[in-house]
């Protein structure tokens, strides 16, 4: 009797819970933001890469970090390992040659997926930036409005979204607000930023003192309420400070599925950079090629102008006279 | 690595040290690239242009030379002008095909189309005296490339087409993109609380307030705009809901980069401002020693004219008494003034003249102090012979001779005993040694 009245009960409950989902999606409501990254990294990737994954494993308390993964080719196993760990992002590192890194990110049951070529990249620790913010603090991501203006450039955001911004209430997040992400575009590229967030009295904040202190106490002690008390904060500015790490991504491809899929989208902006070498070799080459085909040409030269010498022979030469 | 894209990102602030090395890396690839980019280009003019795929195929060889960077693209071409106006019309041909080529080129993203028109401006600005030449070759290429455009405006069907007739350089499948975007976008409208997302699309295209991507204040200072812009909206509107944003001073939690990084940087930041005043402390010293040189120099300067002047006094001088008075009118007084002057010659006004004299060591004037004290203890020049034998002089002299000293019993620090006492003061000369017959006698009274 009990079990009966227990699975009664719990089918009951179920479908209230749904009916509150339900009405949660339909009153006012929005999908729960739940995400969790799983970050991880191939074989073969140097010191670098190493640090500024971990400087983003850092900034990420919903990431979880994985040993290397052992393949290059069979990325999809990549997604059975994002369910096993509740991931529903992954974060690859790809690396090759061990000088590129080419970063994977992916939506995973569903897609998309987008691979970036990383450049530039300086870790925190090699900047040595004054900046530095809490542990698992959420970001103010700041994304570029051209972010907005392309539908590849939107999917990418949206991705940026959910892998960088830390959703509400994660589980090591802390409560404040104190650094910001910044994504921006230029040249092709999307080139990503850190930045603390100070708080700097205002040139003509009249409470020169206080002014800043209070703010901030009432601010967490009236935490929920619409602040009527806007005016008190006012006299604060913020101002950034860099806190690193910075890099640079290329998109280079997009695909539908979580590491597979049509692809819907492709960078023919994007030289691979195993191209860029080669042109660089080839240049090289070039240049001694045209080096020694001059010597060859001044030999030349020099061979017929000897042979003519040899053959003007004059009659009334001294040495044809008295030889 | 170095290659492709990496401009180095100066950061605006004080910490520019690991990107500096890294430009200096740069510099040589990149004078490199500017030689290849023309290479590729006499591909271009060899094939002849008549398919649609191969016009597509020299697109893409041309965007993997000239589009490889928008800031390497400008100089570039702008050299290309220049040293193919020496080359020949060939080259120059190809260097507008190129450009008009990329100009008319299809291009599915805005933003393609504004840097190529970028650079077929600028291209056109540095090839204008060129471009009538071959008008003709160009129009046969507009055509065909008209004609993708015609597709590529089409619309959708277009798209799919040109998606295929592009192969596999120009995927852009805005619809696919929109669908799988609207299957995981989180809802970022007003609907729900900022604070759910967090997400700040500024009101303006960072790119737009770059004026040159190589520029590395310009565009940090761009990025940080955008980001600042972000921090404040943020920041109001995550008040407006009254979710906590400054972190108290009294709430101490772990950092994102741990102390030690941030002593380290702090540690660097000293070094860097004690370096900085360091050397500017050097600078100083320096300047000031170059200055106290200049005055040394300055004085030696004057010394050694103020000597010259004497001299020369001196010289007119003699010469003046020469022709006035000849030998038999000298005065005593003049005689005087004469040996006042060849002493004053011999000893030298400066130290300088004197010492080379010394070092010399003909002038009868003895060089220095101690070698003329020696000269007198020891002889210098001269017959040595003989030099300590008596003679007629130092036999009658007696001046050593005292009889109180007689009378007192010998001077026991004369006799060379060992209880020598006090040597005498300098001012008595000593007494001659005493003749062997009496220093016997003293000693056998000893």
């Amino acid at each position: 009797m009990a079990a009966v009245y227990k699975s009664l009960s719990k089918s009951a409950k179920k479908v209230e819970d749904t009916e509150e989902n339900d009405n949660n999606t339909t009153n006012g409501g929005f999908r729960k933001n739940k995400q969790r990254v799983l970050i991880l990294s191939s074989r073969g990737v140097t010191y670098r890469h190493r640090h500024l994954l971990n400087d983003l494993a850092a900034m990420l308390p919903h990431g979880r970090k994985d040993v290397k993964f052992d393949s290059k080719s069979k990325l999809y196993q990549l997604n059975e390992l994002a369910e096993l760990y509740n991931c529903n992002n992954v974060m690859f590192f790809e690396a090759r040659k061990g000088k590129d890194l080419y970063m994977w990110f992916s939506k995973v049951p569903n897609g998309p997926t987008v691979k970036f070529h990383a450049q530039n990249l300086h870790t925190m620790e090699e900047l040595h930036f004054t900046g530095n913010c809490l542990k698992g603090s959420r970001p103010l991501l700041s994304f570029d409005l051209a972010f907005e203006q392309e539908p590849h450039y939107r999917v990418i955001k949206e991705v940026f979204l959910q892998m960088f911004g830390i959703p509400q209430g994660a589980r090591k997040s802390k409560p404040f607000v104190d650094h910001v992400m910044s994504f921006s575009i230029a040249d092709g590229k999307i080139w990503v930023r850190n930045y603390e967030v100070r708080e700097v009295e205002k040139a003509k904040g009249e409470k020169d003192s206080e002014g800043n202190d209070i703010p901030e106490e009432k601010s967490s002690s009236k935490k929920r309420k619409s602040a009527p008390n806007a005016e008190l904060f006012k006299d604060t500015d913020v101002s950034l400070v860099e806190i690193g790490p910075r890099f640079v991504l290329t998109p280079i491809i997009i695909q539908e599925g979580a590491f597979g899929g049509p692809i819907i989208y492709e960078n023919k902006r994007f030289i691979s950079p195993n191209q860029v070498r080669s042109e660089l070799r080839k240049a090289k080459a070039g240049r001694h090629n045209a080096r020694t085909e001059q010597v060859k040409e001044r030999l030349g030269k020099l061979e017929t102008l000897t042979a003519q010498a040899k053959k003007e022979k004059d009659v009334l030469d001294t040495r044809e006279l008295f030889a | 690595m170095p290659r492709q894209s990496t401009r180095t990102k100066k950061p605006a602030t004080k910490a520019a040290e690991p990107e500096k090395v890294e430009k200096v890396v740069e510099e040589k690839p990149q004078k490199e690239q500017k030689k290849r980019g023309r290479k590729p280009k006499q591909v271009v003019e060899e094939t002849p242009v008549e398919d649609k795929m191969e016009v597509e195929e020299e697109q893409k060889e041309e965007e993997t030379t000239t589009q490889t960077k928008a800031d390497e693209q400008q100089p570039e071409q702008q050299e290309g002008a220049g040293s193919d106006s020496e080359e020949g019309s060939d080259d120059e041909e190809d260097n507008d095909l190129d450009l008009d080529a990329l100009d008319e080129s299809d291009s599915d993203s805005e933003f393609e189309r504004d840097l190529n028109e970028k650079q077929s401006a600028a291209g056109i600005q540095a090839n204008k005296y060129q471009k009538a030449a071959e008008e003709s070759s160009d129009e046969e290429e507009d055509e065909d490339e008209i004609d993708i455009d015609e597709l590529d405006v089409d619309g959708e069907e277009g798209e799919e087409v040109k998606a295929i007739s592009k192969a596999r350089q120009t995927i852009n499948n805005k619809q696919g993109l929109l669908m799988a975007l609207k299957r995981f976008a989180l809802d970022t409208t007003d609907k729900v609380p900022f604070a759910f997302h967090q997400s700040i699309v500024a009101k303006k295209v960072t790119e737009e307030s770059i004026p040159s991507i190589d520029d590395d204040l310009a565009r940090e200072l761009a990025f940080m705009n955008q980001a600042l812009e972000a921090a404040r909206v943020g920041r109001a509107l995550l008040r407006k809901e009254g979710v906590p944003f400054t972190r108290p001073t009294d709430y101490f939690a772990e950092t994102l980069r741990s102390d030690e990084t941030m002593e380290k940087v702090k540690a660097k930041l000293i070094e860097e401002a004690t370096a900085k005043k360091a050397s500017a402390e050097a600078r100083k010293q320096r300047d000031l020693k170059k200055f106290g040189k200049q005055v040394q120099v300055a004085k030696q300067q004057e010394r050694a004219k103020q000597k010259r002047d004497t001299l020369e006094k001196i010289n007119l001088l003699k010469k003046k008494r020469k022709d006035g008075g000849g030998p038999t009118g000298a005065n005593e007084a003049e005689d005087l003034f004469d040996v006042a002057v060849d002493n004053e010659l011999k000893g030298g006004p400066g130290g300088n003249n004197s010492k080379k004299r010394g070092r010399d060591g003909k002038e009868g004037g003895g060089p220095n102090a101690k070698r003329q004290r020696k000269d007198a203890k020891f002889g210098f020049g001269g017959k040595k012979k003989y030099a300590k034998s008596n003679d007629a002089m130092s036999s009658g002299d007696v001046s050593g001779f005292s009889a109180r000293k007689m009378k007192s019993g010998g001077d026991r620090g004369r006799a060379g005993g060992p209880g020598g006492g006090k040597p005498p003061a300098k001012k008595f000369k000593p007494a001659p040694r005493p003749g062997k017959a009496r220093r016997k006698a003293g000693a056998g009274k000893r």
